[in-house]
């Protein structure tokens, strides 16, 4: 223990130095003493004269205290250090805490202190041990976990060690390892330290932490410790064993150990063996008795104790998920918790009770609750209690409840806190669509979370309110009456007209019949909102307009004027004006057949996952889910087939939204009036894939051509950069493509859908190739498509490629099938380029150019200078190169702007290596490309594929 | 304008506050009090934003003085009006601390409803003040004073004098002897390189009137300001022949006078003339920055001779006429912050190192013109943990002397009583030079 110091450890000039300071009156007084405390320090520490220890540590005690005043100390530390090679534990303790607080880690003086520590760990004194250990502890840097990492866990298994070191040794190391968890081996002390769980002494709780971490980051080697965790829990929890009687805290037994040996159990699956299983089920029932008898102490902390112990447990018992019995116990118990005095408490059981809804043993058990949680809702103070109310709530609905949930949901939503509206929305969105028995509910409700609160209905809560409606056929007039109705109220949301316009723009004429909502009364409704939306819903509305015109033709002149009025003829923004303009001569040129065609109702969208609910999870960071959508989302490349199915839903509804729609299908109907109108989409769709993938947005030329045989001459230039996009499609069908490459193997993947109702017949796929290709390339079908595709279905086919030899151009693809019996043929190119099976190599510039030398023949290199296409952009060069499998150089040219590259074409008989040089010439806007290779013709095959990029 | 008023003691503990709209809350002063009494860095910013509330604040000894506005005011205006109400405060109870300040809480809030109405500053004036607000302020030692009450003669005279044209002085006023004393103060601000460069300087002057004069005296005021002179070279000939002489004028960048100075005048003959106020007022404020007599030249020499040690020398230099002498003189010379030892050597006077100011200060009493004098130190340092060059913060130094730096000169000031028989020539005159330093600051 510490030895007491002759002159005594009072400090007094600390002591009067402290009191000095908290007497001065002002700022400045305060700054003065401490200016002259420190002068009279620097003079202390000049070095002519040695000091001995008690005034060293009372200097540097001031400097402490000085520092933690908020001063800058930059003296001293020597002094300090000086300290810790001092045998008296007081002294050496202020070293310590000087270092600890003081020393920046990367000080000089850093290697010095680790010596010190050094002599300190290996002291036989305990105390100098144990102040070695806190120091390396609160350090805690890298260097510490290097220089102690082997030291520490020693200390820790050693036999002779006192408890209170290996307390130490224990947290230290916990320390170190999160510091640096690659400096540590685990396994060859696992076993050992696994065993310290039998040890008797109080120090056991910080090893539990440790073994709570190691497990964590090792689960195999710490296996062991289930069975040892699971028994010291027992003794602890029953009380006929008093081996841990004496850390009683407030009458509950080692509350701390059980917490972390509970938490410690949660690493692990529920153990196998059943004498184990038996102890830890009962372990666990005797903390939930305990929790029934009447508390023994009025203290809080008492309390505190032991319903820390309950939630642990509670947690575990959710963990293992195997026990009915303990489940519902465990939630009657957070039962009587809902309505407790503490708010801390309903907090955590509203939160553990959310936990316990997803089981399916305890369900029912929570539900029980409801009236509760929803009073919670109503009465409770605290908004994040509140919050967890909710999603109480929400993990509680089920069929049975989900009205009345819905509804209390809704009634709480006005006057909820901003912070939790917008999740509460997108809830009661998705409880009224999944448990929907009757969409006339659906739609009620949705209208009404709209009305009560439009600012926080995401996009995505309104688009698939219209999905729903337009795939019911059931639910339209419904939902066409009451929208009405609610458009009517003087003011309403924005939200509430776009899903107002757009449903009667489909649905109108369900309702027309009524006199009160006769075309005319429902045009006027929505358009003296007109002027209240922002642009986008303005342009949405137009396209209802445009609805309107074909549904009633009687209120065509009235929508006409307002189509040709100069407010929208003439609006700045240009979406508006295009519609405005396009719309207008769309009514007036074409016939009623062509408008009926193009003006058709929308077809019902193919299933699938709600975009609520993946917004939801994307609020939630911690549930990774990665669902369709989300890749949907982020327009991925790699993603895209993937996308090929949902990629009608997003269309059909984009026409509302998407500036390009309007222009392309009135061009297209303009020219010819023959099509049915999903082929206006079909275009659509192409048009937005280019955008998608390309920047230019091309039409195909053959716009006027019949649909029966067609090529895809044009769509394979894309292909060229990336492995995955649409490849072809037209009214009938659509043919996705997904390749992957590695070495000279390739795999395509080909995805046809079929676009239209009826079923596809004769559906046949194969890959013909040509003399060219001959002998070149193997193909094997992997899987081979079935001969029909139903309608809107989509199926797959896999081909295998080999490349045997180097090739130009691509393989074809011959498509047959019949539709309405009408056969159709189609020939497409497949992705199959030669620069698929080049893989990048990294150099540098002496072996580039090295090599660059080596192929210096002539009938080895090939050169083009050309004229740019595209701005001249180093970047978006280097990308395309990269794309196209070459690796772009960097560092190798001595002019920054060329571009260099380098790959090697894998074929099955030989490998060629090429080299490319980019030079442009940014005053002439041209191009000089050079490129090398060992093979002659796959230099001008290049050269000539890539002329064309640049 | 001024929203209200709030004065603290050191420990940021409210002492006065006053609201004048309604636009500042109560916690203002709380605001106040947490962003900058206690605020956990210095607050050098004479002017806080807290909240889109302005705080301007000053400091007197140990006591804050914080004016707030939610609007957007004059803060010169503010600050002007903040540093009378310090002189009126201190005219009517004497130095202000935390305890005369209790002590006078009835007559501070009397002044405040006086001064500031709905935030617009009026009288401000101690003489005007204190002919109505007649309670006599306690200060710290105790004196018995003799408050006779007004008659209602009296309370009409002050109503029509202070509502009246000449607010600022009263009818009847007699002296058995008509006096004056003119005082020329000026402070020196002065920034010059080590080469001896001056990077800055500009003199800000004040003449104060003490009038002892009766009746309602017409005083006209002449002083060699470059303007004032040409224009009279031109227009008046007997002016002429007077600065004829030879003798230098000054320019005079910019001037502030008090309220009973005619500036119609000014503005059309250039010529100060003016019915003074009763007792010590504040006749004019003036700038210049041209041909500043600086009356100090300090060269320092700094040296590092080891890594532990370095050398400063510095000669100070006076440099007016051998005549006159400075007084007061302190120079401040800053040390290094890990300096642990310090031994000095001066030729005249005495210097100490002060470690609670991290500075080397040399005192004289005093010092004739034309003198040269040195110091020489030599300053030991520590070795510290982290190399941080030292900032080498500039030597400054304070000083008193018997002459106006600037240049300026009174040269008349005439008094015409009309209706009572006394003659300029009866008017005892005293006139008073003082130049003291500002920031008089040299870069080593």
């Amino acid at each position: 223990m510490p030895t007491v110091s002759s002159r005594g450890d009072a400090m007094r000039g600390l002591a009067v130095f402290i009191s000095d300071i908290r007497n001065c009156k002002s700022k400045e007084a305060e700054s003065k003493r401490i200016n002259k405390e420190l002068a009279n320090i620097r003079s202390k520490f000049k070095g002519d004269k040695t000091l001995d220890g008690y005034s060293k540590k009372k200097y540097v005690c001031k400097l402490l205290f000085i520092f933690l005043l908020g001063h800058d100390i930059d003296f001293g530390h020597m002094e300090a250090v000086n300290l810790l090679s001092s045998n008296k534990y007081t002294e050496k303790q202020i070293g310590y805490l000087f270092i600890s607080v003081l020393v920046s880690s990367n000080s000089d003086l850093m290697k010095l202190i680790i010596q010190n520590i050094k002599n300190d760990i290996s002291s036989p004194k305990p105390v100098h041990v144990n102040l070695a250990l806190h120091c390396i502890a609160n350090i805690g840097s890298v260097e510490m976990s290097e220089a102690f990492g082997q030291e520490v866990p020693k200390l820790l298994v050693s036999a002779h060690a006192s408890a209170s070191v290996k307390q130490s040794a224990a947290l230290c190391l916990l320390r170190l390892i999160r510091t640096l968890p690659e400096a540590m081996t685990y396994a060859e002390w696992a076993s050992r330290v696994i065993h310290l769980l039998n040890d008797q002494h109080m120090w056991l709780t910080a090893a539990t932490s440790l073994i709570h971490t190691l497990s964590q980051l090792s689960p195999g080697d710490y296996k062991g410790c289930v069975s040892l965790a699971v028994s010291r829990l027992s003794r602890i929890v029953t009380s006929t064993y008093t081996d841990l009687q004496d850390y009683t805290y407030y009458f509950v037994p080692a509350p701390w150990l059980s917490v972390k040996l509970l938490r410690l159990l949660q690493c692990y699956p529920v153990p196998e063996e059943p004498a184990v299983r038996g102890r830890l089920v009962e372990c666990l029932e005797t903390i939930l008795n305990k929790c029934q008898e009447p508390p023994k102490s009025k203290k809080v902390q008492h309390s505190n104790s032991k319903n820390a112990v309950l939630f642990e447990a509670i947690n575990l018992i959710i963990h293992i998920d195997s026990e009915p019995n303990l489940l519902v116990r465990a939630c009657n118990q957070l039962g009587q918790f809902l309505q407790h005095r503490e708010t801390n408490l309903r907090y955590l059981a509203l939160e553990s009770m959310c936990l316990l809804a997803g089981s399916e043993f305890s369900a029912d058990a929570v539900k029980k609750h409801r009236e509760t949680v929803i009073n919670a809702l109503k009465t409770e103070r605290d908004v994040s209690v509140r919050q967890r109310a909710v999603d109480l709530l929400y993990a509680m609905c089920d069929k049975t409840n989900s009205e009345e949930i819905v509804a209390e949901m809704l009634a709480y939503l006005k006057k909820a806190d901003y912070a939790i509206r917008e999740e509460m929305v997108l809830k009661v969105a998705i409880l009224s669509e999944k448990y929907a028995s009757d969409y006339t509910w659906y739609v009620d409700t949705i209208l009404k979370l709209i009305r009560v609160a439009g600012d926080y209905v995401s996009e995505e809560v309104w688009h698939r309110v219209i999905q729903i409606v337009i795939n019911r056929d059931d639910a339209q007039g419904y939902a066409a009456k009451t929208v009405f109705e609610n458009l009517q109220a003087p003011a309403c949301h924005e939200n509430m007209v776009k899903v107002g316009g757009y449903i009667l723009g489909e649905f109108g004429n369900l309702i027309a019949g009524d006199e009160r909502s006769s075309p005319l009364v429902q045009f006027n409704l929505l358009h003296s909102k007109f002027h209240l939306c922002t642009p986008s819903t303005r342009a949405l509305l137009l396209s209802t307009y445009i609805k309107f015109i074909n549904l009633f033709p009687e209120i065509k002149p009235t929508i006409q004027n307002v189509l040709q009025n100069n407010n929208q003829l003439r609006n700045a923004d240009v979406e508006l004006q295009q519609r405005a303009l396009e719309y207008s001569q769309l009514s007036s040129i074409t016939s009623q057949d062509v408008l009926a065609t193009v003006l058709e109702e929308m077809p019902p969208f193919p299933e699938r996952e709600s975009s609520i609910l993946a917004k939801l999870k994307k609020k939630k960071p911690a549930s990774v889910q990665v669902s369709l959508v989300g890749c949907f989302m982020c327009k991925d490349h790699a993603t895209m087939s993937v996308l090929l199915n949902h990629i009608p839903v997003w269309v059909s509804l984009t026409p509302y939204l998407s500036p390009t729609f309007a222009s392309v299908q009135v061009n297209y109907y303009i020219i010819s009036t023959n099509a049915s109108s999903n082929y206006t989409i079909v275009l659509f769709q192409q048009c937005l894939y280019m955008d998608a993938f390309d920047d230019v947005l091309t039409l195909p030329a053959d716009l006027g051509e019949s649909p029966s045989t067609e090529s895809t001459e044009h769509a394979n230039r894309p292909f060229m950069f990336k492995n995955s996009g649409v490849l072809f499609e037209n009214a009938l069908i659509q043919v996705g493509v997904k390749c992957e490459f590695k070495e000279q193997y390739g795999r395509v993947g080909l995805f046809f859908g079929n676009k239209t109702g009826n079923q596809l017949q004769n559906f046949a796929a194969a890959v013909s190739l040509g003399p060219e290709h001959q002998g070149k390339i193997n193909v094997a079908t992997q899987k081979e498509p079935p001969s029909q595709i139903d309608g809107g279905a989509q199926v797959q086919h896999f081909i295998n490629l080999e490349c045997i030899s180097m090739f130009s151009g691509s393989p074809n693809l011959q498509l047959r099938y019949q539709h309405s019996s009408a056969p159709q043929q189609v020939t497409l190119k497949l992705p199959v380029i030669i620069n698929k099976f080049m893989e990048g190599v990294d150099m540098n510039s002496g072996d580039f150019f090295s090599r660059w030398k080596q192929l210096g023949q002539p009938t080895q290199e090939t050169q083009k200078i050309f004229q740019a296409r595209h701005p001249i952009d180093t970047e978006a060069a280097r990308t395309k190169l990269t794309g196209f499998g070459m690796c772009a150089l960097t560092n190798v040219d001595p002019n920054p702007e060329n571009l260099v590259g380098s790959g090697i074409i894998k074929t099955k008989t030989s490998q060629i290596g090429c080299l490319l040089r980019l030079e442009p010439n940014k005053q002439a806007k041209m191009y000089r490309l050079t490129v090398r290779s060992s093979v002659g013709e796959a230099a001008a095959l290049i050269c000539s594929m890539l002329e064309e990029h640049f | 304008m001024i929203g209200g008023l709030f004065l603290y003691n050191h420990k940021g503990e409210v002492l006065i506050s006053r609201i004048y709209r309604d636009d500042i809350g109560r916690n203002a002063c709380d605001a106040f009090r947490v962003n900058v009494i206690h605020a956990r860095q210095h607050v050098r910013s004479p002017v806080t934003n807290i909240a889109r509330t302005s705080f301007f604040h000053t400091k007197r000894g140990n006591i804050w003085l914080c004016a707030v506005t939610k609007q957007n005011v004059n803060a010169v205006m503010v600050f002007e009006f903040l540093m009378k109400m310090i002189d009126v405060m201190q005219s009517y109870f004497g130095k202000i601390n935390e305890e005369n300040i209790k002590n006078n809480f009835v007559l501070i809030y009397e002044l405040l409803d006086e001064v500031l109405d709905f935030g617009y500053p009026q009288k401000t004036d101690t003489g005007i003040l204190k002919t109505f607000i007649t309670q006599q302020g306690i200060k710290t030692q105790i004196e018995t004073l003799v408050n006779g009450a007004k008659t209602k003669e009296e309370t009409t005279q002050i109503t029509s004098q202070v509502t009246g044209q000449i607010g600022w002085r009263r009818e009847g006023i007699k002296y058995r002897r008509n006096e004056l004393f003119l005082d020329v103060l000026e402070s020196v601000n002065l920034l010059m390189s080590p080469q001896g460069q001056v990077l800055s300087a500009h003199v800000a002057g004040r003449v104060v009137m003490k009038s002892f004069l009766s009746g309602m005296p017409e005083c006209k005021f002449g002083m060699n300001d470059k303007l004032v002179l040409d224009k009279g070279n031109k227009t008046n000939d007997e002016l002429s022949k007077n600065s004829s002489g030879g003798k230098p004028s000054i320019a005079i960048d910019d001037c502030t006078f008090h309220q009973c100075v005619k500036l119609s005048k000014f503005e059309s003959e250039r010529s100060i003339s003016f019915i003074p106020a009763d007792g010590e007022f504040e006749l004019m404020r003036y700038r210049t920055t041209k041909d500043i007599s600086l009356p100090f030249r300090v060269i320092p020499l700094v040296r590092d001779i080891a890594r532990s040690k370095m050398e400063v020398k510095v000669v100070l230099k006076s440099n007016f006429k051998p005549t006159l002498l400075a007084q007061k003189i302190e120079i401040r010379i800053p040390t290094p912050l890990n300096t642990s030892g310090v031994q000095v050597l001066c030729m005249k006077g005495k210097a100490k190192y002060k470690a609670s100011e991290n500075a080397i200060v040399w005192k004289m009493k005093r010092m004739a013109g034309m003198k040269e004098s040195q110091i020489s130190a030599e300053i030991e340092l520590l070795p510290t943990a982290e190399k941080k060059k030292w900032s080498r913060p500039p030597i400054s130094m304070n000083f008193e002397v018997p002459f106006a730096p600037s240049g300026l000169k009174v040269r008349y000031l005439k008094v015409f009583e009309p209706k009572l028989n006394y003659n300029d020539h009866d008017v005892i005159k005293w006139v008073r030079y003082i130049g003291k330093s500002g920031l008089y600051e040299t870069r080593c």
